[in-house]
């Protein structure tokens, strides 16, 4: 037999794939492996989110303060305790007056849900 | 509720969805090639269950890269790859001494149903098992994963000529042993 027939029927021979009778079975064990790596990945993912999120709101939060603190040094020429006691009331009366305070709290898990539904959608879109 | 029809279509399409994470496409392309990569790590010389743990972690890493898969070769080929890749990964981490040129024996290829072609797939099966393990890796990633010479030389870290001389060998003796079976044929044709 001449060697480019011989080569060629043995290209022939290996491309005729074996038929397996667990061939369902195999299937089925990489579907279900895809389906938990799929599932990790979103854990993952919505984790990677929610901490995504709880430091920006951290950073919102933190950021507010500053404001204050740069407010009061601005007026520090005046009267710097007592700006510093007026600040320190706002900051109070804003997070602990009851409506204030839920307010800027239900803001923080609202940007908070709202980061980590961001994070979750740019990553599966990546 | 009615189960759901599996994907149709050609294999690029199933991989540009499967590329948009459709499960459902990946597992028709998983359907459809599983039993080439299955056979062909068998082939390369991966016993059953080594062969089927290989055949699951190329598709899934297949399902990782297959935005990567473009269409330029089949897709079977490009999953065959990943998967002769992932072989030879494993036979170098157990530091076997594939190039030597002692024959081992084979594990049966298991669960084959008797179709048409049974025969000339025995054939190719039995013949594999006279050759050295160098013989039949080479021969297997040349003709099986449709790999380059040069490929299989930088994959295995051997020099292109070494590739060439297993190859060279492992045809001569696949020759003799599938030629047996014809002259067996014509003898008993002439008898």
């Amino acid at each position: 037999m001449a060697e480019p027939d011989f080569e060629a029927q043995l290209t022939r021979l290996f491309a005729e794939p074996p038929a397996f009778q667990d061939a369902p079975l195999f299937n089925a064990e990489v579907a279900a492996k895809l389906d938990r790596g799929w599932a990790m990945r979103r854990l993952f993912i919505g984790g990677a989110g929610t901490v995504a999120g709880l430091f920006g709101a951290f950073q919102i939060l933190s950021t507010r303060f500053s404001t204050e603190i740069a407010q009061l040094s601005r007026n520090g020429g005046h009267n710097l305790t007592a700006e510093y006691d007026a600040g320190v009331a706002k900051i109070n009366s804003v997070l602990t007056t009851p409506a204030s305070a839920e307010a800027v709290w239900l803001a923080a898990a609202l940007a908070v849900v709202a980061l980590a539904f961001a994070v979750t959608r740019i990553v599966e879109e990546l | 509720m009615g189960a759901q029809s599996p994907p149709t279509g050609h294999d690029v399409e199933l991989a540009a969805k499967a590329a948009g994470g459709d499960r459902q496409a990946y597992g028709e392309l998983v359907r459809r090639h599983a039993s080439a990569v299955r056979g062909l790590l068998r082939r390369l010389g991966a016993d059953s269950a080594t062969a089927d743990d290989l055949a699951q972690d190329a598709f899934i890493a297949g399902f990782e890269q297959v935005a990567e898969f473009r269409g330029e070769g089949t897709f079977a080929g490009w999953i065959k790859k990943i998967a002769a890749r992932l072989y030879l990964k494993k036979v170098k981490r157990e530091a076997r001494l594939i190039f030597s040129d002692t024959v081992e024996p084979a594990e049966e290829m298991g669960n084959r149903d008797a179709s048409s072609d049974a025969a000339s797939r025995i054939d190719l099966d039995d013949a594999l098992k006279a050759l050295s393990r160098g013989e039949r890796l080479c021969v297997s990633l040349c003709y099986g994963a449709d790999w380059s010479h040069g490929e299989a030389a930088e994959a295995l870290n051997i020099p292109i000529g070494t590739v060439k001389s297993h190859v060279k060998r492992g045809l001569d003796k696949l020759r003799a042993k599938l030629a047996r079976p014809e002259e067996g044929a014509r003898r008993e044709a002439h008898g």
